[in-house]
């Protein structure tokens, strides 16, 4: 995962509430813990409030295609292939939900035909078609019945937006989006219209697989909104088979670089605002960070920083040491000496950038492999 | 004799009981508020108390399962206050709780171990 993606990812969803990205595997847990982080967000929103429920309904619903009819690779491609990917994003009042797995090939055709199908039909047609499939289809092998993308369509009141695209040989990879909006007709004066195009998502999900990311949260840093985020971690750790003590680890260092993004990211309104992304690289796992600080800020981090960086290990624990016996404590909360113990469970250098975005703030890009 | 100091864990604070008149003292669970000085000046005031009459023996058991580096701070400025209780003859020691493997923990009690003036006992489970 290079450093540069927590740029190139921020400033595509930096008018975005939240966007969170996914690209791993789907567990009921982790799908869980999505909804639960989801549905957190939605909360925190006003506008959204009302459509909680639909949207978790949806959510789920999407899930649920992914964990029945999405293909396991079974090392066919490359070990690390990733069974699907999930989006939710909110801009002003709309919310996405957009989802990917892989299918195979000869199932194509016959997908295709259920979303012409669902997508030609207006309101009462769907609630007769969704009757008729309740009482009459066979339930698939998978357990579906198509059921899943009619609801879909009756809750979110749009056409089922999908695309197809090539992957391999043998498998696709179907994309859906689900649009939803508050309810209210007119628009404000001067309001942009939905841009956000499924082919972005896509490119998202092109960019994380290539980059091996696994998850992006960009949104509120808060500690209610940073739990379910190192849960979904935890849960995809128990997976890596890993030893207690390097999840451990990598659980700290979570901990400590998400809540340095708390402590000093530059609050626009109201709300401490970062973006994080977690990926794998061979047997490491790597976070990189991302963040708005004030441009009067940058000379100081960046003399804490290469300070850090010109420490072998030993005088990084003097320096460890000294910090936890100065009796003077910053005034934001924190110790001043997180980013110190991090640096001594790295593999390597703590990786910085920072690039300035306007005449008081700059970015501050953190990338770490642990 | 002071009341006793019974604060329940939750998901990112630890369970804290200073019980002088059972002579139990123990931290356990988690630590990572966002904001650990707020969490630990209720137990800061508490203490200031208990230096001025504390028990003959104080044995604080340490079973943390997880702490942030701020809450590490706090810890130890915690265990500092508690060192006064020499200064009166009195006995205080740490008892530090890790489960076998557990690397981050066991490291984080020596650490403290290492720049503490006070009796600090590595217990793993």
């Amino acid at each position: 995962m290079n450093i540069n993606s927590t740029f190139w990812f921020f400033d595509r969803i930096k008018e975005d509430n939240l966007c969170l990205l996914y690209n791993g595997d789907f567990s009921d847990e982790i799908t869980n813990k999505l909804i639960e982080l989801s549905e957190y967000n939605i909360n925190n929103i006003d506008s959204l409030s009302k459509m909680k429920k639909k949207a978790s309904f949806l959510m789920a619903e999407c899930f649920q295609n992914i964990v029945r009819h999405g293909e396991s690779l079974d090392g066919e491609i490359h070990a690390t292939a990733n069974e699907g990917f999930f989006l939710t994003k909110n801009w002003q009042d709309i919310y996405y939900i957009t989802s990917g797995n892989l299918i195979e090939t000869p199932k194509i055709d016959n997908l295709q035909r259920q979303l012409e199908k669902v997508n030609s039909l207006d309101k009462d047609e769907l609630k007769v078609l969704y009757r008729e499939v309740l009482e009459n289809e066979e339930i698939s092998d998978k357990g579906g019945a198509g059921l899943g993308l009619i609801e879909m369509a009756r809750k979110s009141g749009q056409k089922l937006e999908y695309v197809f695209k090539d992957f391999s040989e043998k498998y696709a990879l179907f994309y859906n989006q689900i649009i939803l909006k508050s309810n209210r007709e007119e628009k404000k004066p001067g309001e942009q219209s939905a841009s956000f195009e499924i082919d972005e998502a896509i490119g998202y999900h092109q960019r994380m697989i290539e980059e091996n990311i696994l998850v992006i949260h960009k949104g509120d840093f808060s500690q209610d909104a940073i739990f379910p985020v190192l849960k979904i971690i935890e849960e995809n750790l128990q997976r890596e088979k890993k030893d207690a003590a390097s999840k451990k680890k990598i659980f700290h260092i979570l901990v400590e670089l998400l809540q340095n993004i708390s402590r000093h990211c530059v609050v626009v309104a109201n709300k401490k605002e970062g973006i994080f992304m977690i990926g794998k690289s061979e047997n490491y796992f790597v976070v990189n960070t991302g963040n708005l600080i004030e441009n009067e800020k940058v000379d100081q981090l960046r003399e804490h920083i290469d300070h850090i960086n010109s420490l072998n290990g030993k005088e990084l624990k003097e320096l460890y040491l000294n910090k936890l016996r100065d009796r003077n404590m910053p005034n934001n909360g924190g110790a001043g000496i997180g980013l110190i113990d991090i640096a001594r469970r790295l593999i390597s250098p703590l990786n910085y950038s920072i690039q300035k975005v306007d005449e008081n703030k700059s970015f501050l890009s953190l990338n770490v492999i642990a | 004799m002071i009341d006793k100091l019974d604060i329940k864990g939750t998901r990112d604070t630890p369970e804290i009981v200073f019980d002088p008149e059972n002579n139990v003292f123990e931290i356990s669970g988690n630590s990572l508020p966002e904001d650990s000085e707020k969490f630990f000046t209720p137990i800061f005031s508490w203490l200031e108390a208990y230096i001025k009459s504390p028990n003959k023996e104080t044995t604080i058991h340490c079973k943390l399962e997880y702490f942030n580096s701020s809450s590490a701070k706090l810890f130890y400025q915690l265990f500092i206050e508690f060192e006064k209780i020499k200064e009166s003859g009195n006995e205080i020691r740490i008892k530090w709780h890790f489960d076998s493997g557990d690397t981050l923990i066991e490291e984080k009690g020596l650490e403290f171990k290492s720049v503490l003036d006070i009796p600090f006992e590595m217990i793993e489970k």
